[in-house]
C-alpha cells in the first residue's frame, strides 16, 4: 500500500521537476513518512532491496529539488543521507539511479565552498571503487565536470573554466546554479593575481580579462577592489613599499630571538 | 625474531634483496612488522632477564643481526643435527616451553614472559603442522578441564576434531633429550588448570597455521570465537597476546572475499569488534592492544577509502606513546597517508618522513620502507620540492622506485608532454600504489616548474612561446597562468597585456633576503631536537646516579676547596698548571 502510493509519488517527483520549492517539499515530507511507514528511513540490514531503491530515490529527488532551491544546507543532509543507501545498493548494477548526477553536484558545491580537503577525499573515493569497474571519474558527464574545473582552477585556466560554465557546456540545468558563484570566485581570483602580475592595465581589455559586460561594469568593479583609473588605464596600488620598513624589523626581531634561543640551548647542553 | 615469513619462498626472499618491487599487502608487511618489533624486545629482553632454562632449548636463539633468516636456518639445522630429536616432537616441546614462559608471565606479572612467548612464534611457525598442533593441544588439556571447550574449538578449527583430550606424552617423549622437563609438565598438568594465557597462545597457533594453509573462512571463524573469548576474560597479563590475536583477526577479514574496496567486505563488519575492542583497550590502559587496534581500524578505513572516518578517528583518539616502534611506524604511514589525501600536505611530509626513519632498517620490512617513500616522494614533489637523487640509488628500492624516478625527471624539468606520457604508461603501477590520485593533482606543478624554468631563461617572452612551449591551450590561458604564478611567488615577472609578453624581473641575491637564515635556523633547530630526542632516550643503570651524585659532590668540594686556596692565595701558578694537566 504505502509502497505503491510511494513509487506514485516519485514519479509524480521526477516529472515535475519545475515545481516550486515549496511544493516539492510538501511532497518530499509525504514521501519520507511512508518510507517510515515501510521502516526504510534508515537502511539496515534486512531492509529489502526494493525498499532500498525506492528510499534511494526519495533522497536523490530531495538532494535535486533542495539544489534548484539552492539550499546548500539541505542538500548536504541529503547527501549524507544517501550515502549509506549508495554502498549497500552498489552490487546490483541493474539501476544505477542519479548517483553520479548527485555526486558530482556535491563536488561541485564543495568546490565553490572552497572545500578542497573534503573535495579530494570524496574523490578518492570514487577513483577506489572505479578500479572494480564501477565508476569511470574523467570519462563521466557529470563526475568529469567538478574534476576538470578543479585541474583548471589549481592550474589557473580560468578562461576554460569560463567556457565551461556557459550554457550548453554544463552536463544538467542543476549545474548551472553554481555558475554564478565560480563566477565570482574566478572573478576575485583573477583580480588578485593580476594585482601582482600587471603593473597596469587598460580598460578595454580589463572587461575581456575579468568577463564583465562593460566598461562601466570594469570601473565599478576596480572601485570595489580600490584600483585607481586614470586616463582608460587601471593602476595597481603596489603592496610592497608599505610593508619593506616593518619587515626589516620584524626580520631583525626573529634573527635576535633565534641567536638567543641558540645561547638558551646551548647552556643546558653544556 | 627476525625469520622470513613462512608463506614467501626463500626465492622470492632473495628477490626483494635485488629491490624487486614489492606490495605492501598484509602478507609481506605486518607479520614481517611485528617481527621486527619483537627483534627490537629480544635486544631488551637479553639485557634484564638471565636466559630461563627451560626456554632455552633452541626455542628462543636470538640472532640480532639484519640476517635473521639465514642465522634462524642454521640454527635450526644445528638443533637438529646436534640433539638428533625428532623434529615433531621438537617443535612439541618448544610450543610447551613457551608455557613455563607464560605461567611466569601470569605469577610475576611481567608482561616481558608473554612477550618472549610471543616472539618464538615465527621459528615454531615453519614447523608447525595442524597434526602437530592437535598434538600439542591434546596433551595440554584434559578432558575435564575448564578450557577443555577451547581447545575442541582449535581442534575443530584445524580439522583434527577427531582426536582426544588428555593424551599422555607419547612413547617417543622418552628419547627426548630432557625427559625432566617433560615428565614435569606432566605431572603439574594434572595439579593444576590451563591459564588462559595458554588458551589464547595455542589459539594464535591455531590462527597462524590456518592463515598459512590459507583457510580463510574457517579462520575468520575460529578468529571471532577467539576474540568473544578473550573479551571475556579480563587479565592484565593477555594484553600482548590479544593484540597479535586482533592482528590476525583483521587479517583474515581483509583476504576474505569479497575483498576491499567492495563494501560488502567483511573488514566493513569488523569495524564494530574492533572499535569495542578499541574501547576496552582504551580504558584498561592496554597499551599493546590499543596501538594495534588503532592502526588495524585506520587502515580499514583507508581500504574502503573512508578518509573522513579515518580522520575522524585520528581526531577523537590518542595514539599510545610508548606504543612499539613498529606501530608508531604504521601509524604515521596512514596518518600521512589521509592527510595528504586531505592536502594537508605539510603535515603529510612530516608524518611520512617520520615514518620511513622508525620503519625497521632491515630487509624484512622492505614492502613497508617502499611504499612510505613511494608516498613521502609524490608528497615532496606536491608541495614544490624536488626529492633527493640519492633517494633513488639505495639498491633495495631503485627498481620499485624507478616511475617515480622518471615522474621527478618530468616535474623536475616541467615538461608537460612528459609527465603525461609517463601517468599513462605506469598509471596501473600508481593505482596499485594508491598514488594515482595524488599525481594527477602534480599536473599545475609541472605548469609553474615550467614557468619557473621559462622566466629564468628568458628576460622577456612572448605568451604565445610559452603557450607553445608548455603545450597549454591558448593563449588567454597561458596568460591567466603566469598570472597566477606571479601572485604564488613562483617567479619574479610582469605581464604586459598590451604587448602581450612577460618580462622577467632581474633576479636579486638570495643571500641578501631572510631565506639563508631562515634554512640555517630549520638545521639547527633540527640538530637540537635530535639531540633533546637522544637524551631522553638514553637508559641508565639502575642506582648509578646515586654513585654520580656522590662523585659530584666530591668534585663539588674540591672545587670549592681550590677556590678558597686561590682566594688565600696560598695556590701557586704550579699548582694550578698541575691541576689543569690533571683535567
Amino acid at each position: 500500500m504505502a509502497d505503491r502510493d510511494l513509487t506514485q509519488l516519485l514519479t509524480h517527483l521526477k516529472s515535475t521537476p519545475t515545481a516550486p520549492y515549496a511544493e516539492t517539499a510538501a511532497l518530499l515530507s509525504r514521501a519520507k513518512l511512508l518510507l517510515l511507514q515501510l521502516n526504510a528511513l534508515t537502511p539496515s540490514a534486512t531492509t529489502p532491496p526494493h525498499h532500498l531503491a525506492l528510499a534511494r530515490d526519495t533522497y536523490e529527488q530531495g538532494a535535486l529539488a533542495s539544489i534548484r532551491a539552492k539550499n546548500p544546507d539541505a542538500f548536504t543532509r541529503y547527501v549524507a543521507q544517501l550515502r549509506p543507501f549508495y554502498e549497500l545498493l552498489q552490487d546490483d548494477t541493474t539501476e544505477e539511479g542519479e548517483r553520479n548526477k548527485v555526486t558530482g553536484l556535491y563536488l561541485l558545491l564543495l568546490l565553490t565552498q572552497g572545500l578542497y580537503g573534503e573535495f579530494h577525499s570524496e574523490l578518492e573515493a570514487l577513483s577506489s571503487s572505479s578500479t572494480t569497474g564501477v565508476v569511470d571519474v574523467e570519462g563521466d558527464r557529470y563526475l568529469g565536470y567538478p574534476v576538470r574545473l578543479e585541474r583548471w582552477l589549481m592550474e589557473g585556466s580560468y578562461d576554460r573554466v569560463w567556457k565551461a560554465m556557459k550554457k550548453g557546456e554544463v552536463p544538467c540545468e542543476e549545474f548551472g546554479v553554481f555558475s554564478e558563484i565560480l563566477t565570482s570566485q574566478i572573478r576575485s581570483e583573477i583580480a588578485s593575481s593580476s594585482e601582482r602580475a600587471y603593473p597596469s592595465l587598460p580598460l578595454s581589455s580589463t572587461k575581456s580579462l575579468l568577463f564583465l559586460e562593460s566598461e562601466g561594469a570594469v570601473v565599478e568593479f576596480a572601485r570595489s577592489r580600490g584600483w585607481a583609473v586614470k586616463d582608460g588605464h587601471i593602476y595597481f596600488p603596489s603592496a610592497q613599499e608599505t610593508g619593506e620598513e616593518e619587515q626589516e624589523q620584524e626580520m631583525s626581531q626573529m634573527v635576535i630571538e633565534n641567536t638567543l634561543g641558540y645561547a638558551r640551548q646551548l647552556e643546558t647542553i653544556v | 625474531m627476525p625469520g622470513k615469513t613462512p608463506d614467501k619462498e626463500p626465492v622470492e626472499n632473495g628477490g626483494y634483496r635485488g629491490g624487486k618491487d614489492i606490495d605492501m599487502t598484509d602478507k609481506d608487511l605486518k607479520p614481517k612488522g611485528k617481527k621486527a618489533s619483537k627483534k627490537e624486545g629480544d635486544d631488551e629482553m637479553t639485557v634484564v632477564v638471565p636466559p630461563s632454562k627451560a626456554a632455552k632449548q633452541s626455542s628462543v636463539p636470538p640472532p640480532n643481526d639484519a640476517e635473521g633468516d639465514v642465522a634462524m636456518d642454521d640454527a635450526d639445522k644445528t638443533a637438529e643435527g646436534e640433539v638428533k630429536v625428532d623434529p615433531v616432537v621438537q617443535t612439541i616441546n618448544d610450543i610447551k616451553s613457551n608455557f613455563a614462559l607464560l605461567d611466569r608471565a601470569v605469577a610475576l606479572f611481567d608482561a616481558r614472559f608473554s612477550l618472549r612467548a610471543l616472539r618464538s612464534i615465527s621459528s615454531i611457525r615453519k614447523r608447525l603442522t595442524p597434526d602437530i598442533l592437535a598434538q600439542a593441544i591434546s596433551e595440554t588439556y584434559t578432558s575435564s578441564s575448564a578450557s577443555a571447550s577451547v581447545a575442541r574449538q582449535m581442534l575443530q578449527a584445524i580439522g583434527r576434531s577427531d582426536v582426544s583430550l588428555g593424551r599422555q606424552p607419547g612413547p617417543e617423549m622418552e628419547i627426548d633429550s630432557e625427559p625432566k622437563p617433560a615428565g614435569k609438565n606432566g605431572a603439574k598438568k594434572e595439579a593444576k588448570d590451563v591459564i588462559p594465557e595458554v588458551d589464547v597462545f595455542l589459539g594464535i597457533l591455531t590462527q597462524v597455521i590456518l592463515h598459512d594453509s590459507k583457510l580463510l573462512q574457517q579462520g575468520l571463524e575460529f578468529s571471532h570465537y577467539l576474540v568473544d573469548r578473550i573479551r571475556s576474560v579480563n587479565r592484565r597479563t593477555l594484553d600482548s597476546l590479544s593484540a597479535k590475536v586482533y592482528f590476525y583477526y583483521s587479517l583474515f577479514a581483509e583476504q576474505s572475499c569479497p575483498q576491499p574496496p567492495s563494501p560488502q567486505s567483511p573488514i566493513v563488519s569488523i569495524r564494530p569488534t574492533l572499535l569495542a575492542a578499541l574501547r576496552t583497550a582504551v580504558l584498561r590502559k592496554d597499551v599493546d592492544t590499543q596501538a594495534t587496534v588503532i592502526v588495524l581500524l585506520l587502515r580499514n578505513y583507508l581500504l574502503t577509502s573512508h578518509i573522513a572516518q579515518a580522520d575522524l578517528l585520528v581526531s577523537h583518539t590518542q595514539f599510545p606513546e610508548n606504543a612499539a616502534n613498529n606501530q608508531v611506524a604504521r601509524f604515521l604511514y596512514y596518518l600521512g597517508r589521509t592527510r595528504a589525501i586531505q592536502l594537508r600536505y605539510t603535515e603529510a611530509h612530516e608524518h611520512l618522513t617520520a615514518a620511513t626513519r622508525k620503519a625497521p632498517s632491515s630487509a624484512c620490512a622492505l614492502g613497508f620502507s617502499q611504499t612510505a617513500t613511494k608516498l613521502l616522494l609524490v608528497v615532496e614533489l606536491l608541495m614544490g620540492d624536488i626529492p633527493d637523487r640519492a633517494t633513488f640509488r639505495q639498491p633495495s628500492m631503485e627498481a620499485a622506485l624507478h616511475p617515480y624516478f622518471l615522474l621527478v625527471q618530468a616535474v623536475r624539468v616541467g615538461n608537460l608532454g612528459d609527465f603525461e606520457t609517463i601517468i599513462a604508461e605506469h598509471a596501473d603501477t600508481f593505482r596499485r600504489d594508491g598514488t594515482y590520485t595524488l599525481i594527477l593533482r602534480l599536473r599545475q606543478n609541472v605548469i609553474k616548474t615550467g614557468i619557473r624554468m621559462m622566466s629564468l631563461s628568458y628576460s622577456r617572452i612572448s605568451l604565445r612561446d610559452i603557450c607553445i612551449r608548455l603545450h597549454l591551450g591558448s593563449e588567454e590561458s597561458a596568460e591567466y597562468i603566469v598570472a597566477k604564478a606571479i601572485r604564488d611567488g613562483v617567479i619574479e615577472a610582469t605581464l604586459d597585456r598590451e604587448r602581450g609578453f612577460m618580462k622577467s624581473k632581474e633576479v636579486g641575491d638570495v643571500y641578501a633576503t631572510r631565506e639563508p637564515g631562515e634554512a640555517f635556523h630549520d638545521r639547527i633547530r633540527a640538530c637540537l631536537a635530535l639531540h633533546d630526542e637522544s637524551v631522553k632516550a638514553m637508559r641508565f643503570p639502575m642506582n648509578q646516579h646515586r654513585l654520580e651524585l656522590k662523585n659530584a659532590q666530591e668534585a663539588r668540594e674540591r672545587e670549592r676547596e681550590m677556590a678558597k686556596e686561590i682566594q688565600e692565595g696560598d695556590l701557586d701558578e704550579d699548582d694550578l698548571g698541575g691541576e689543569f694537566e690533571g683535567m
